[in-house]
């Protein structure tokens, strides 16, 4: 009898409906004092307990009423063909002068009910009425109830200006209306039918309980003037969002089951409203989620109720303490997608400045530029609240001991220690290699990641890099230009590679046939295990040999030996060079490190000529050497022409000499051919001479 | 010592023209950069071990670009330098672009300039499709006339131009160094109908030339060859033929292209220091089934007919037959 809905409002209700029956047949029983039981229960309405919901006995006492009442009324055709008339005996209007029950009549429309101006209570229940016609005479009415008809529109009230219980549950409305002129409306029950939104309440500032429960409702919005409201059922919707409800100053029991509500974000306003105790969101997407209770708890700490359950204090304390947790997470998590955010920024700038500096940057998608211009500026605006960071993190290497993440971030460069991975990103992150790490720090850092960095800057810190993080086995490269084959020469100086990965983009080198098998064959000392990601197997070192195997004999054997000393000689000296530099204060480690670098070479004696020197030392190698080269042009130039010219004095004296000889010749003897007049003149010389 | 061209020019003129002085200022150059390390084992020694290197050609290796080019003993001691280094690089059949090229003469001569690498793989490419792979031997003898000849190129390709555009060439005495003049390839206009210039005064133009051209030119009987079996042909086309020509016995850096893969010696050697690896795999002389498998995933650029590169060393001669083959593909890939 009583209808599922009202059975499952409240757990309570139960036991208020036989409170209910109780009371009818005392009623039923004693006639004379019915009117006055009435007054009672009018007066309980009045009152507002919150605790009682009087309308469920309401319905229920009118509906046993109209069950004894239906047998002693007379239904009269009326001289109009639509409407019956109907007529009651004297007796049944003295015995029941305020009420009047039609229940299942079978009646389609409402019939003209005549001379019952007193009428209180009008009961249609279980008809086929499609329109609410012919009552407004019965200006009295204070309780109406059309249950389980098909009316489609609210019509025909406006004169039932006392009327407080309006029953119009399981109808087939569209839409409320036309209760302006209803304004002491106490209960208001819509259940059952087809309304899409709440509207026309507002003026209702007496109704204290709207049930629209099992209707199209999507969300519950427009509440305020609902000033008396303490109950609103709402169950069976689709209601997605809720808002307005922290207007409803009296609310107390908010029934939101089997609805499709999914975040507390579309209920937050429940938080506010302040009366409400009792609330249910069984059967939503929410009551699902692991969070539920306790954010529901900790957002409505009113709450003395959740879906039908007391709410304990310990759950409240729990819900608390999650809620903190939650919230620290939140703040920790918050904190870090900051930093990531901006890493990610500064990532972009270092990526710009990369493109611009590698004359990358096109025409295709300016739009896009800009926009990314835009966040840079951002970025750069960030600058300043940036620039306290690495000071923050320069603590960084006693404090990562703990920490996993250290983000030292500035607009030009980021440095990231992530576990046991060194990402370095722009070219000014290099410096990072000057700083002093702590040793638990340095030992961790397996892989060493350069990004957006010049291939010959990095080959410039390599020797800080073997000595500040000897752990490195992995390196990355990604968008370094690494683009010759002979770059690779440059690894070969640090202390282990186990793994290389060469990213193809901005790293043309890894678009040819070859480097793979160069670098194992340079590197082979090493032992590599993968190049860029892939295992290395033992034919590929093979084939790797078979390929350069002969550039490398030829480079060890057949190279003079002056040049040969030349070649080692520079890389020696550029590492001793950075060993003065740096370790210069402490003797003993340079001899260690000096050690070091003979084994290292000792292991690859053969391929050890085949060594890179950077563009810039190159070029100043050659400016040296062009300098040398014209002073050793000069000199030579000077030495060839005196040679040359003592050839010639040498020549000419030879081209002269045989001329001269017979002429010598000639004079002696012709001075000798007279034999005495010579001898005379020799005597004479000799006498002369004494 | 006597020649009787040492008698027509003055002492000092003929050891600039044999480029004695240029060896003699590296020798003594190179005797300043590393007098420390000299000083230690004599100044005879070195000046011996340093006429020997240029003897033996291998003077040039790793030295700067300005020295190797500076005299065709180097160019031809550099080519023969290139070729027997990566000769094991055709050998494996790989097609290399043209920058992979540029990079292996890199690791040879670190500041190569890449202009003189391009200009080479334009004649084997025929100035398109710069990106495209090219086999060992296409590339190696292109790179043999464009290195050793490039300043002759340099005023062909000027000489070529004025034919072009109907001026009498014998007028332009110097040859313009710009290298962009001939890439305006006569590839559209009105030469592309009557493509190419007429070959005997193509030819009449580059005697001319050769008779006062103080840089190193092929032989002219080379160049009347090349240039009499056609009637017109183009400056590329010219290039190609004389790449393709036996240029080589006339600059001997280079053995024939058939022997191209040949070189007993460095083999062996290779084979010596393949022996570690071959004991490290367990599986000594099983050269072929240990080299298949690499080269069949690692290298899926070699053509499919050319096997197995790794044969065994008595099969070099068939080796090379095969590659032959892969220069004829390219070739029609050209026309």
């Amino acid at each position: 009898m009583i209808p599922g809905k009202y059975r499952s409002v409240s757990g309570r209700a139960a036991s208020n409906v036989n409170c209910g029956l109780h009371l009818v047949i005392q009623a039923s029983s004693l006639p004379e004092k019915n009117k006055v039981r009435f007054k009672q229960v009018e007066f309980k309405l009045n009152k507002e307990t919150p605790s009682f919901p009087g309308r469920l006995l309401q319905h229920d006492l009118e509906r046993n009423y109209s069950s004894r009442q239906g047998d002693h009324i007379n239904l009269v055709s009326s001289s109009m063909p639509s409407f019956p008339i109907l007529q009651r005996s004297s007796e049944e209007k003295i015995l029941y002068s305020d009420r009047l029950t039609l229940e299942r009549q079978k009646l389609t429309v409402c019939p003209i009910i005549d001379g019952e101006e007193h009428l209180r209570l009008l009961n249609f229940q279980h008809n086929f009425i499609t329109r609410i016609q012919n009552i407004s005479n019965l200006q009295r009415l204070i309780f109406l109830d059309l249950y389980d008809n098909q009316i489609e529109e609210i019509s025909g009230l406006s004169t039932l200006r006392s009327l407080r219980v309006l029953l119009l549950g399981k109808n087939r409305i569209k839409k409320i209306s036309n209760l302006e002129n209803l304004k002491s409306l106490d209960v208001l029950d819509l259940h059952g039918n087809q309304i899409t939104k709440i509207e026309n309440v507002n003026h209702l500032c007496d109704l204290r309980v709207l049930n629209l429960a099992r209707n199209l409702l999507s969300h519950v919005d427009n509440l305020n003037g609902l000033d008396s409201l303490t109950e609103l059922n709402l169950r069976h919707n689709q209601i997605t969002f809720v808002r307005d409800v922290d207007n409803l100053p009296c609310l107390q029991r908010l029934f939101l089951s089997f609805n499709n509500i999914s975040t507390f974000e579309s209920v937050c306003c429940l938080a506010d409203a302040t009366s409400l105790s009792d609330i249910t969101f069984d059967g939503n997407p929410i009551a699902q989620e692991s969070w539920y209770k306790h954010t529901v708890l900790q957002n409505m700490t009113q709450l003395r109720q959740l879906d039908t359950k007391r709410v304990t204090e310990e759950e409240r304390r729990m819900a608390s303490v999650v809620a903190k947790k939650e919230e620290e997470k939140k703040r920790e998590s918050h904190k870090q997608s900051l930093l990531k955010e901006k890493k990610r920024l500064t990532i972009n700038n270092v990526a710009r400045k990369w493109d611009l500096q590698q004359h990358r940057i096109t025409n295709i998608a300016t739009n896009q530029d800009r926009k990314d211009s835009d966040s840079q500026d951002h970025c750069q605006n960030d600058g300043s609240t940036i620039s306290a960071f690495p000071e923050e993190t320069g603590s960084l290497d006693s404090g990562l001991t703990s920490a996993l993440q250290g983000l030292s971030v500035t607009d030009t460069h980021l440095v990231e220690v992530d576990g046991d991975t060194l990402s370095l990103y722009g070219s000014g992150a290099l410096e990072c290699l000057d700083r002093n790490w702590s040793v638990q720090t340095a030992g961790m850092v397996t892989t060493v990641s350069f990004t957006f960095i010049e291939f010959d800057e990095i080959v410039q810190v390599l020797p800080k890099l073997r000595i500040k993080f000897p752990n490195s086995l992995h390196l990355k490269f990604k968008e370094t230009n690494l683009v010759t084959l002979q770059q690779f020469n440059a690894l070969a100086q640090l202390r282990r590679v186990d793994q290389l990965t060469v990213d193809p983009q901005g790293n043309p080198v890894v678009n040819f046939t070859l480097w793979k098998y160069y670098v194992l064959f340079r590197l082979s000392h090493f032992n590599m295990q993968k190049i860029n990601g892939t295992e290395v197997t033992q034919n590929d070192m093979i084939m790797a040999e078979r390929l350069f195997g002969i550039l490398a004999h030829v480079a060890s054997s057949e190279l003079p030996q002056y040049h040969l000393i030349s070649i080692l000689g520079d890389a020696r000296k550029k590492q001793f060079r950075y060993l003065l530099e740096t370790k210069g204060k402490k003797p003993g480690i340079v001899n260690e490190e000096n050690n070091d670098s003979k084994r290292l070479v000792g292991e690859s004696t053969n391929r050890a000529t085949l060594n890179y020197t950077t563009r810039d030392f190159y070029n100043e190698k050659l400016e040296e050497i062009k300098e040398k080269k014209k002073f050793c042009k000069i000199y030579i130039e000077d030495l060839v022409k005196e040679a040359t010219e003592i050839n010639m004095k040498n020549e000419a004296l030879q081209k002269l000499w045989p001329q001269m000889f017979i002429e010598l010749v000639r004079d002696a003897v012709m001075e000798i051919r007279n034999k005495n007049s010579y001898m005379k003149l020799c005597l004479q010389q000799i006498t002369d001479q004494k | 010592m006597l020649s009787p061209e040492r008698l027509a020019l003055p002492d000092y003129e003929y050891l600039a023209q044999r480029h004695v002085l240029t060896y003699m200022e590296d020798a003594v150059c190179q005797l300043l950069e590393n007098k420390e390390d000299i000083s230690q084992y004599g100044i005879a020694r070195f000046f011996t071990e340093y006429f020997n290197s240029v003897c033996q050609g291998t003077h040039i290796l790793f030295r700067e670009f300005s020295f190797i080019q500076a005299t065709p003993h180097n160019r031809a001691s550099f080519l023969r330098a290139f070729w027997r280094c990566f000769r094991t690089v055709g050998k494996n059949g790989d097609l290399l672009t043209m920058r992979e090229y540029h990079c292996l003469l890199q690791l040879l001569c670190p500041d190569f300039p890449l202009e003189l690498t391009q200009k080479a793989a334009r004649i084997v490419l025929m100035d398109d499709a710069m990106d495209c792979l090219m086999s060992f031997s296409d590339f190696l003898f292109a790179f043999q006339i464009q290195f050793y000849y490039s300043e002759f190129l340099e005023s062909v390709a000027a000489i070529y131009q004025d034919l072009l555009s109907g001026k009498n060439p014998n007028t332009v005495i110097v040859p313009t160094s710009s290298s962009g003049q001939h890439r305006q390839r006569p590839t559209s206009g009105e030469a592309s109908m009557l493509e190419g210039v007429e070959a005997p005064l193509f030819y009449q133009c580059l005697e001319n030339l050769c008779d006062r051209h103080k840089y190193s030119c092929p032989p002219p009987a080379l160049v009347k060859e090349v240039l009499s079996n056609v009637q017109r042909l183009t400056f590329y086309g010219f290039l190609v033929a004389l790449s393709k020509h036996h240029i080589n016995q006339a600059l001997g850096a280079l053995p024939d292209k058939g022997d191209l893969m040949h070189d007993p010696a460095l083999d062996e050697e290779l084979e010596r220091l393949l022996l570690p690896f071959f004991r490290l795999a367990q599986i000594p002389g099983l050269v072929n089934s240990v080299t298949a498998g690499p080269e069949a995933s690692c290298l899926p650029r070699t053509p499919p007919r050319v096997g197995s590169p790794w044969r065994p060393l008595h099969h070099a001669r068939k080796v090379d037959a095969e590659s032959d083959g892969s220069t004829e593909e390219t070739d029609e890939s050209e026309t």
